[in-house]
């Protein structure tokens, strides 16, 4: 057979070779012996020159599953063998596949056609540098004629399928790896994108063009339908290529105001959310997609069809639909240089017309809705949506809202408004099931109102209209909202919420509504203080008899709502007052009449009503006191005594007021209101109310967590806040309580750790040291003492095991531990002393609980954060205390835990214990990092000291301590794998010439446990594993061209299992790395780490490398195979002058060498 | 500060109780809990409301220490629950009889007989090869409202 390549096997073993497969497939179907099954089908993979078998199976096999498995089986072998096929053979392979598709367009069985036509497409990928231009032209012109419908609508169909599996191979996301280096995928992309891509589109249309003029006219076959949608499915495939912007980088800065004034936003880069992007196909497409009519043609089509089979409700989900749907959606999304620059006016002609065809989808707002209800799917609503999108990302709010006037008397915002109360009501009211639409509907309505509102500045200026619409919308949700909170306050599974999926969900949607109420402030800020007064004072009407759940709920979704308005997240930025809030209230003349400050005042003195016993026993149930922290805390960030950013200094009353006269009064009101005086009041009632949140809600975690992260933190977040804190007699109250009292060990110990933390955090605010060290003192001296109380006790051991001992001890722990993670340059050395204080106690405190596991973890737990913060601050002796308790907890930890078997009835509880150890060994392994980082970071002021303490010592002693604990099977826990890879990686990179002095037993094991990390699935761990071998290779080299003793006896230890020949630690890297290269599937990405540590490798070991290329050369029966392989062994240490030096030049070098190694050989040796 | 406001209440002498009672908002998984009688370890804690506003209740699955069943408990999160005293102790083995008892030594040099091997497979016959091959082995033995189990093993190796 011309341009097959390969011997033609006879006739008898091409039928047994057919059978065996043909059984194996129909075993793997029945699930018998699979094992068994797939060894044959993969021989068939794996065996050289299989392709006259193969296409014997798929020309006579009658099992689709045996055609499938030998299509893949061609496309498998020939991309393995793919420098050893001549031009002739791969064309003939291309071709085969391609009409192989063609012939049999109309089997059945697709997929098997579909697997054929992806096999075809990656070979001719695979080529795609290598064949002429001619050739690709000669192969793509066959597929043209059958696209275009000369064979008939089958062929057609398979023809769209081939460019289908062609594109996506060709995508970066879609593509197979084929083991060739990025640099090619990102070639081909290009290529494609320049030359083909959009020759490709036409085709695909004209192709559906033909089909629609048949189908318009109502006597198309089922066969032409499909091969329309299936045309128009492709051209959205098209339009979804990731186009390279560098041919579209024409000039902005000329035409920039030009274009800002017209309302096009040039900016944006993606449509957010929805997995969906902008298309920016650049000016060569401008005649293809705009020029030629092509968007009124789609629009015209769709709309015709849409006519002919309005009363089908089930014709709005057929493929035709869809497809055609997606393309203009895709055509909506146009953006870019396709768009000439004329100011904007082609592309908001572009747009308008589109908008004029899929305002059908969603309009009238209030019928839709119901003929939803009535059975029609969604589908068109949704991406009626969906473009709206579109077009309020690439457009100015202004411009947005515009677009529908020369259609409509209303703007677009207006439209908008009135779809989202619809999908509003509908998805609040809880009456009809089964209405997944109205959350994805909310969702899209929702983005565009984030996208519209969330900009800033000019860009998102409203018309009153809008602003009107707005105000209308936000009275609609926050109706429809209370009524579904009061009607859901009675039920009790909290994961039953009417709306939220969870509360990030919630919180988003939430943020949405801000944002609308935000656009008509003025309205909404005393629409919110109406509707939380009424509510107020429903409760103070009311007798005992009178159940107040409903009103509780409406409250809490009141907080919530008012919460988000009034402020924006944050989330570790500094947070203003918002934008809208700030420019808006222009005629309010007095501080006690701005909306904004009523609204939050009336909040206030809601919440100090739970400071009253019997209010709070009645009314301030643990849920609507949750909402009321996490109000506050947001509010103290943005109101109480702000930062006028304008300014950049303190927002307070009195002297700096001249400065501000300059700003209209409404926003100095919003910074001042809750300024020095007023602030401080407001202070010292948000400290009262945590306190008794603290005290009186006992074992309300959830509550007791809000207020300890959330607003306790808030308040101590800022200085000049916690200025005014550390001065009132009710923070005060809170420390002393803290220090001397029982009541605030009943809370979860877990919470106490970040009291205690707040509570430190506040000492930095002090002007004086001394005064804030001794702040630190008088709160953390009491704990410190009852620790070493309890750990002097006589009777400790007997007294030691009981529950209540063992409760309090994680209690101390946990505070000392929260203190020490809020060490800050002024409190360094009153932390510091607290943890010298108790060091000698927690010594014996491990010894004493070394069988409870809580308790040993919470002390290396608090190890960690005690050295973490405070090792950067110490001195020389400091320092070696310090390291000292570290070293000795390691050794009490090792001795107690070395060699012990536990083992207990209950799996689970056995899983349990094996999952304490490992977050031991995860702490453990953290401090010595951490200890690590003092040879990084240091601030002590005698680093130079004579007598310093070695880090590199330490950290060695610390290993020899921790690696026997580590078994290979703890490493394969992901994180600790890659906590202990980083230590060890870090370590032999910076301090190589330690290792010599390791003793032999842990060099043994942490070169054990290196060999265990190539193996890792994870490419971060090997790639870490390469690292410590480069940095092991290249000292040794070093030391040995210097003349020195490098590795000395360590190098000689022998890690082969068997035990039988001693080769050196490196041999047996070069070995392990050279088979990793050739013989495992090795992932591109670590080739520059895998160049970086063979090098060293192979000059330490010149010889052993020569004797290993021979090797492998040897074992290879195949001739061409074996010519090619030395070609490339020799080519990888001669091309490119490489020397036999370890500089940066060098190294660069042999990385480049060993990619054209790596490409040139892949594949061919897997088959060995 | 004042001492006895700080002092736990547990004594070292004989009789003391064999539980302490514990918020149930304060046990975390990993933590200790009576449930229907028996000595468990926390393996799980979720809390929920009843009812949107009203108060936390904890919902604990737990393991019986001894003899590994699964229970499960519902608390208010303000209440009291029983938290076990769990000790375990280390002792040397020294024999180990033929009735399947073995033969233990106390700190105080006294012997201690009334164990029995445990059921384990695994550790009973690490305990019977180790001893057999003449190792020095040590056992934790676990204990909780009066039953006791011998839970892990180490071997302190020849000197």
């Amino acid at each position: 057979m011309q341009g097959f390549p390969g011997a033609m096997p006879d006739a008898g073993q091409l039928q047994s070779t057919l059978i065996a497969i043909e059984r194996a497939c129909s075993s793997i179907q029945m699930h018998m012996n699979p094992a068994e099954a797939e060894k044959i089908i993969i021989s068939l993979r794996q065996s050289t020159m299989p392709y006259h078998t193969c296409r014997f199976i798929l020309e006579n096999s009658k099992m689709p599953n045996a055609r499938f498995q030998a299509a893949g089986a061609i496309g498998d072998a020939a991309i393995r063998e793919w420098g050893m096929l001549t031009d002739e053979d791969k064309k003939g392979l291309i071709l085969f596949c391609l009409h192989y598709t063609m012939e049999h367009a109309s089997a059945a069985n697709a997929y098997v056609q579909l697997k054929v036509s992806a096999v075809a497409a990656q070979l001719v990928k695979r080529g795609w540098f290598d064949f002429v231009e001619a050739e690709k032209i000669n192969i793509l012109l066959e597929v043209k004629q059958a696209i275009l419908g000369i064979h008939g609508s089958d062929v057609q169909f398979a023809g769209i399928n081939f460019l289908e599996s062609l594109v996506s191979e060709f995508s970066p996301g879609t593509s197979t790896a084929m083991g060739l280096p990025k640099d090619f995928h990102d070639q081909c992309h290009l290529s494609m994108e320049l030359n083909y891509l959009k020759e490709f589109y036409c085709w695909a249309q004209s192709a559906a063009a033909n089909a629609v003029d048949r189908i318009v006219g109502g006597y198309a076959s089922a066969s032409e339908e499909k091969v329309c949608s299936k045309a128009l499915h492709f051209m959205f495939q098209i339009l979804n290529w990731n186009f390279q912007k560098s041919s579209s980088a024409l000039d902005y800065s000329n035409n920039k105001s030009n274009l800002a004034s017209s309302g096009i936003r040039h900016d944006v880069v993606q449509l957010r959310k929805f997995e969906r992007s902008l298309v920016e196909p650049g000016p060569l497409w401008h005649d293809a997609l705009l020029s030629s009519g092509h968007t009124l043609w789609l629009l015209n089509f769709y709309a015709t069809l849409r006519q002919k089979n309005s009363s089908d409700v089930l014709w709005f989900d057929f493929p035709l639909a869809v497809s055609a749907r997606q393309l203009i959606l895709q055509l909506c999304s146009l953006t870019g240089t396709i768009f000439p620059s004329d100011n904007g006016e082609m592309h908001i002609k572009h747009l308008i017309q589109i908008l004029s065809a899929i305002i059908d989808w969603v309009e009238p707002p209030n019928i839709v809705p119901g003929t939803l209800r009535s059975g029609r799917s969604e589908s068109e609503m949704v991406d009626g949506f969906h473009a709206l999108l579109s077009m309020a990302t690439l457009t100015s709010t202004m411009l947005f809202d515009n677009l529908l006037r020369s259609l409509r008397p209303f703007g677009t915002i207006h439209l908008l408004s009135a779809l989202t109360c619809e999908v509003v009501q509908a998805h609040a009211s809880k009456n009809d099931d089964e209405q997944t639409w109205t959350s994805e509907g909310l969702d899209i309505l929702l983005e565009i109102w984030t996208v519209l509102l969330g900009r800033t500045g000019n860009e998102k200026k409203l018309s009153a209209e809008s602003i009107a619409s707005a105000s209308n919308l936000f009275n609609t949700v926050v109706e429809s909202h209370l009524k579904a909170a009061a009607e859901s306050a009675f039920e009790d599974d909290s994961d039953a919420d009417y709306f939220h999926v969870s509360v990030s969900k919630r919180d988003e949607t939430l943020y949405a509504y801000a944002l609308i109420a935000r656009a008509s402030i003025e309205t909404t800020a005393t629409f919110l203080t109406k509707l939380f007064t009424e509510r107020f004072a429903l409760l103070s009407q009311h007798n005992e008899r009178w159940d107040p759940t409903q009103t509780l709920e409406e409250l809490y979704w009141l907080l919530l709502i008012t919460g988000h308005v009034l402020t924006d997240p944050g989330e570790g930025e500094t947070v203003l007052v918002p934008e809208a809030i700030q420019d808006g209230f222009a005629g309010v003349s007095d501080e006690l009449q701005h909306p904004v400050v009523v609204l939050s005042w009336s909040i206030i003195n809601f919440a100090r009503q739970s400071l009253d016993p019997e209010m709070r026993k009645m009314y301030f149930s643990p849920r609507l006191m949750e909402a009321i922290i996490w109000f506050l805390a947001r509010w103290v960030d943005t109101y109480l005594m702000p930062i006028d950013a304008t300014k950049g200094h303190l927002g307070t009353s009195g002297h700096d007021e001249e400065q501000q006269q300059d700003s209209q009064p409404s926003k100095r009101f919003l910074l001042s209101f809750a300024g020095q005086n007023q602030g401080q009041i407001i202070l010292d009632i948000i400290v009262r109310i945590s306190t008794s949140t603290l005290t009186s809600y006992p074992g309300e975690n959830e509550l007791q967590a809000f207020t300890c992260r959330k607003l306790l933190v808030a308040l101590v977040r800022r200085r000049h806040v916690c200025l005014h804190l550390v001065a009132l007699e009710s923070w005060r109250d809170l420390a002393r309580a803290f220090a001397n009292e029982r009541s605030l060990f009943s809370m979860n110990s877990r919470l106490q750790r970040s009291l205690a933390e707040t509570l430190v955090s506040a000492a930095s605010s002090y002007k004086d040291l001394e005064i804030s060290n001794q702040y630190v003192r008088d709160l953390m001296g009491p704990m410190t003492a009852h620790l070493v109380d309890i750990s002097n006790r006589n009777d400790l051991k007997a007294v030691a095991q009981h529950a209540d001992a063992m409760y309090m001890v994680s209690c101390l722990l946990e505070r000392l531990r929260g203190a020490s993670r809020a060490t800050q340059p002024r409190t360094q050395k009153s932390i510091f002393e607290m943890g010298y204080a108790v060091m000698s106690a927690l010594l014996t405190l491990l010894e004493l609980y070394k069988n409870q596991s809580t308790v040993v973890y919470l002390i290396l737990k608090f190890a960690v954060d005690f050295v973490e913060g405070e090792l950067a601050f110490l001195n020389a002796k400091e320092t070696s205390i310090l390291v000292n308790f570290c070293l000795r907890l390691l050794q009490i930890y090792s001795s107690n835990n070395i060699g012990k078997i536990s083992l207990s009835l209950s799996t689970s509880l056995q899983s349990e214990a094996q999952a304490e150890k490992y977050k031991d060994l995860r702490a453990l392994l953290q401090l010595l990092t951490n200890i690590c980082s003092k040879d990084l970071v240091d601030f002590s002021s005698d680093s130079n000291e004579v007598g310093s303490t070695d880090i590199a010592e330490v950290i060695y002693v610390g290993l020899h301590i921790v690696t026997p604990l580590i078994s290979l099977e703890l490493l394969k826990y992901p994180k600790l794998s890659c906590d202990y890879f980083a230590l060890v990686s870090h370590l032999l990179e910076v301090y190589p010439e330690k290792v010599a002095q390791l003793n032999k037993e842990s060099f043994a094991h942490i070169i054990r446990t290196l060999d265990f990390g190539f193996q890792h699935q994870d490419a971060d761990i090997v790639d870490k594993c390469l690292r410590a071998v480069n940095a092991l290779a290249s000292y040794q080299y070093k030391e040995k061209t210097a003349g020195k003793e490098g590795l000395g006896a360590n190098a000689m230890s022998s890690e082969e299992s068997n035990g039988e020949f001693q080769e050196s630690i490196l041999r047996y890297f070069l070995r392990l790395l050279l088979q990793l290269l050739l013989f495992h599937d090795f992932r591109m990405e670590l080739a520059g780490s895998a160049a970086d540590a063979l090098l060293p490798l192979l000059l330490c070991e010149q010889d052993m490398y020569q004797r290993l290329v021979q090797e492998f050369l040897d074992k290879q029966s195949n001739p061409a195979i074996k010519t090619r392989l030395a070609s490339a062994f020799s080519a990888l240490t001669s091309t490119n002058q490489l020397s036999s030096s370890l500089d940066r030049p060098n190294r660069f070098k042999f990385r480049k060498n060993l990619q054209i190694f790596l490409t040139e050989t892949s594949g061919i040796t897997s088959i060995i | 500060m004042s001492d006895e406001e700080h002092h736990f209440e547990s004594k070292a002498d004989a009789g003391a109780s064999k539980t302490y009672p514990q918020q149930a908002g304060t046990i975390r998984k990993n933590g200790y809990i009576v449930i229907k009688g028996r000595p468990c370890k926390v393996v799980e804690v979720s809390t929920s409301k009843t009812g949107k506003h009203g108060h936390a209740k904890c919902h604990f699955v737990a393991i019986d220490i001894f003899n590994g069943k699964k229970l499960e408990d519902i608390v208010p999160s303000s209440h009291n629950c029983d938290v076990p005293h769990v000790n375990r102790t280390d002792y040397q083995l020294i024999d180990i009889s033929e009735d399947g008892f073995v033969s233990l030594l106390t700190e105080n040099g006294n012997t201690k007989d009334d164990l029995r091997l445990p059921t384990d497979e695994n550790l009973l016959t690490q305990i019977k090869d180790g001893f057999a091959e003449g190792k020095d082995l040590v056992v934790s033995v676990m204990s909780a409202m009066g039953e006791e189990q011998i839970c892990a093993l180490k071997d302190i190796g020849p000197k």
